[in-house]
């Protein structure tokens, strides 16, 4: 694709696709009569050029504007101060409209409530269809634009059928069919799983450098961003930082401010700063820390020994001659090795838990919550038959916090359904508490009260006038008096940080964050004995996702609970619990602690996971022979460890 | 049961049923309708059943899964047989306390069994067969000249085809919801029906919001990529006639011929 498509147009203006002066947005809010008593600012003084070609982040937490501009540059919002040109066309000339929308494309964040037809390759032709483009024009631009996002073959399915990232990836073809010089991606991958994700934006990276297509991505996922030409921060509705990737991140301080996260690679070498090792700012990339380290240490033990080593290779050298004569061969066993030294971890840790400890073993020999032999079939003896869950043997101790991580499709929602009888097993039993639940009279109802399930973006379920009395819904369900209800329900709402002023409110009104918080304190005031959440921070952006698992720690922690946490965010995970169990295509493929489960780095990713970014690190620079335990899970001992290592010089 | 529903959805294949012209799979099943109901001679419905079983057989749709679809409308074909069967009046063949069983009863019962079975079979047949775009094209150009008369014909149809495709959605929502209810131990089993309708609010409420907030998503990214209603759009499938459309609607009027000499001369 190059300009030649675009001859029917021509720039108005300065060659920027998009540019915008001192740009304001007030949503207007309507009293009784329909007349507007007040507005609230959205964006405030923007000023905005993106040049064609670019690949430009916005980032800003939920609730910064971000998504009002991103409205404005497809005229799906109109400025209410300032100006803004879009391909040259002011977007308030409403004669324009339709070139401005067909000039640049959208691309929503929830992949179901944008697909309109029932077939992928109808709901790429829907764009042009509306832009009266000739039949025969519109199957090559279908044809190309699922080419480009490696659909083509799946033209034919109907969306449904689809995974999220599969979806994404077809209505981001749905705008390429329109042939725009500038797509904006609105939080694209905010529902997806890291797989799904890695998937949509890779897809965009590529349409951008092969296509020379301009993209305006929103998110706050700061991985993403790495590679933008540059990043944009809002915040309040008004651009609080500009600059390259680089100049950003190296301000870690200023972006938490921001309730933004940073990628976790930057915070180690931020972290390992601080900690004395002297590195550079703003590093965003494991291969650029490592390359950072390597140096350094070179530096190091050129200095510590005095003798002056060309180049990072040859300390390693002597480094690893110390274990293991011979660099190849240390190198060789490495990843063997440190498997081996894990799973010793591993097991000891079990034996510790069931042997050595008389009062832990008795624990261990009726845990709370028992699956044996677990198999799950879908939709049996038609053409959608799956087998969802096969042969799982799982059991739940008391006061535990564990982790069920897997991808989408890995079986672990289903698990968590069957641990409070809400799905019944094909094949299997569930014990709860020493009792089969599946046995005739076992008393259900009073099980989905000892084993409390909140299911993913709980907020859908949300249905009363005002938060106290949907928090009161499941005690009330319980048969408990009225007063109690209403205590277990204040109580639970104080526990997620909800005070009184919030009990009147109609849980509608809420912000994203609070209504979460709100379910989960609906599922609390049952006083459940396990708390079980599936995906509890799918979509909140950093400072509402820390907030939902600092909860949980919480209760763990002080309230002494049993928690499942199902996720399949690593990061997530491995700073909070103290168990793993990793599933795939409906097995259990580990169940060990989570320096044990993410020692399996390669094993991980083959299932389309990952392990924490600290966890790469502190691998590879065991594979470069460093003298660092690679088990490390979490950036403060990822630093601690590579500190340590340093300093050992 | 949500799941067994097999109306509005589409089971993708490349038979010559599915490559059929939309506006003929119309005609045809409206036909199979109108003789079904019209004609109720034996010979009639062995004809009807012969021109089923050749269109299924050619449409490559699993007859179980065609099946499935009467499990859903089980219940309301009990029903109507036990209306028929107990309050036709006419010539008592049984009888048992207040109740009695007519001859003209258990025809009527058996011919509304019958028909209502083989409606569903063939308007699912079309539906499976035909994708809710199709479906809604065809409907679009058979109706086009109502838009002489103001009828939005255009609209109705974006509407429906739109239904159609978040008809799964809603479903699988409405699941989801039940079952997240039921974990604050909500129970929509027991109880009267009053109590039944009131356990309602909790899923009903949740199912509107969602419903809504996917409406107003979905008017977003319409608007975003230049939906304006009917005027100025192309097709990307438009609707012409092929060689095999034509020759299906002769088989189509032979079957009505059919069937019209079956009801005169057997």
């Amino acid at each position: 694709m190059g300009a030649s498509l675009y001859e029917d147009m021509t720039d108005r203006s300065t060659g920027n696709i998009i540019e915008g002066h001192q740009l304001c947005f007030r949503y207007p809010h309507y009293n009784e009569n329909g007349e507007v008593d007040s507005t609230q600012t959205a964006l405030e003084d923007i000023d905005l050029e993106v040049q064609e070609g670019q690949f430009i982040a916005i980032l800003g937490h939920n609730g910064s504007g971000k998504s009002t501009l991103a409205r404005q540059l497809n005229a799906l919002l109109l400025p209410t101060g300032g100006t803004l040109y879009v391909n040259g066309y002011d977007t308030r000339d409403e004669s324009r409209l339709w070139d401005i929308r067909q000039s640049t494309g959208m691309v929503f964040q929830n992949p179901d409530n944008q697909i309109i037809a029932s077939v992928v390759e109808e709901d790429v032709g829907f764009g042009p269809e509306n832009m009266g483009v000739p039949t025969e024009d519109i199957w090559k631009r279908v044809k190309k634009a699922l080419g480009a996002v490696g659909m083509w073959e799946m033209r034919e399915s109907s969306p449904d059928r689809l995974s999220g990232g599969q979806k994404q990836r077809v209505a981001i073809a749905g705008v390429l069919a329109m042939k725009p010089r500038c797509i904006v991606l609105d939080e694209p991958t905010a529902m997806l799983d890291p797989g799904g994700r890695a998937e949509v934006i890779s897809t965009v990276r590529e349409l951008n450098r092969t296509e020379g297509v301009t993209v305006i991505l929103i998110t706050h996922y700061m991985e993403e961003v790495v590679d933008a030409d540059r990043v944009i921060v809002m915040d309040k509705g008004r651009v609080v930082l500009t600059g390259t990737p680089r100049e950003i991140f190296s301000q870690v301080d200023q972006l938490t401010n921001l309730r933004l996260s940073v990628p976790q690679v930057t915070l180690l070498a931020h972290a390992l700063k601080e900690g004395g090792a002297d590195l550079e700012d703003g590093i965003l990339t494991r291969e650029e820390l490592i390359g950072s380290l390597e140096a350094l240490r070179a530096e190091n033990s050129a200095a510590g020994t005095g003798t002056a080593v060309s180049g990072a290779a040859a300390p390693a050298v002597s480094e690893s001659g110390d274990a293991v004569p011979g660099e190849e061969v240390s190198a060789a066993s490495m990843p063997g090795a440190a498997d081996d030294s894990a799973h010793a971890k591993g097991s000891d840790t079990s034996d510790r838990a069931a042997g050595h400890d008389p009062e832990k073993a008795i624990e261990k020999e009726e845990p709370f919550i028992r699956a044996e032999h677990l198999g799950y079939i879908y939709e049996p003896g038609t053409s959608y038959e799956r087998e969802a869950l096969k042969d799982i043997n799982l059991s739940i101790g008391k006061h535990e916090f564990t982790g069920i991580i897997g991808h989408t499709g890995s079986g672990k929602s289903t698990l968590i359904q069957h641990l409070n009888g809400l799905t019944r097993p094909t094949s299997g039993t569930i014990y709860v508490d020493g009792e089969d639940i599946s046995a005739e009279g076992y008393p259900m109802r009073d099980l989905r009260f000892r084993v409390g399930l909140v299911f993913q973006y709980p907020e859908y379920q949300l249905f009363e006038e005002n938060v106290l009395s949907d928090v009161s819904f499941g005690p009330k369900n319980q048969g408990l008096p009225e007063e109690e209800v209403l205590s277990r329900a204040r109580t639970a709402m104080r526990a997620v940080g909800l005070d009184e002023s919030f009990e009147k409110v109609s849980p509608f009104e809420l912000s994203g964050g609070q209504k979460r918080r709100a379910a989960i304190a609906g599922i609390l005031a049952m006083e459940p004995e396990v708390l079980v959440l599936d995906e509890p921070t799918a979509g909140l952006d950093p400072m509402g996702r820390d907030e939902i698992l600092e909860l949980l720690k919480k209760l763990y922690e002080e309230k002494d609970m049993t928690i499942l946490l199902v996720s399949h965010s690593m990061e997530d995970v491995a700073n909070y619990v103290n168990r793993i169990v990793v599933m795939d295509n409906g097995q259990i493929l580990y169940d060990a602690v989570p320096e044990e489960v993410f020692s399996h780095v390669e094993e991980l990713e083959r299932i389309g996971l990952a392990a924490p970014q600290v966890t790469y690190v502190a691998h590879e620079l065991r594979d470069r022979g460093w003298d660092v335990d690679d088990s490390v899970t979490t950036i403060r001992q990822a630093a601690d460890e590579i500190l340590r290592a340093l300093g050992d010089k | 049961m949500l799941k067994d529903i097999t109306i509005g959805q589409y089971y993708p294949g490349h038979s010559v049923i599915h490559k059929l012209d939309p506006r003929v799979k119309l005609i045809g099943t409206l036909v199979f309708i109108v003789t079904l109901f019209a004609f109720g001679s034996v010979s009639s419905y062995i004809a009807a059943t012969a021109a089923l079983a050749i269109v299924i057989g050619l449409s490559h749709v699993p007859v179980s899964f065609l099946l499935r679809g009467l499990k859903a409308i089980f219940i309301l074909m009990v029903i109507t047989a036990l209306f028929n069967l107990f309050l036709t009046p006419g010539k008592v063949i049984f009888r048992i306390g207040f109740l009695t069983i007519t001859a003209e009863g258990v025809r009527i019962t058996v011919h509304m069994a019958f028909r209502l079975t083989y409606l569903i079979i063939g308007s699912s047949i079309l539906t499976l067969t035909t994708t809710p775009n199709q479906l809604t094209d065809g409907m679009e150009t058979g109706l086009g000249p109502l838009n002489r008369i103001h009828v939005p014909v255009h609209e109705v149809a974006m509407m429906m085809s739109i239904a159609l495709r978040f008809i799964p959605i809603l479903m699988d929502e409405t699941d989801k919801i039940m079952r997240a209810q039921e974990a604050r131990g909500a129970d929509f089993t027991s109880g009267g029906v009053i109590r039944r309708a009131k356990a309602m609010i909790p899923l009903l409420v949740p199912l509107f919001v969602a419903a809504f907030r996917r409406a107003n998503d979905l008017a977003l990214a319409m608007e975003a990529r230049g939906y304006h209603g009917g005027s100025g759009r192309t097709k990307m499938k438009p609707l012409v006639y092929q060689r095999r459309d034509y020759v299906a609607y002769v088989c189509i009027l032979a079957y009505l011929i059919l069937m019209i000499l079956l009801w005169k001369f057997v």
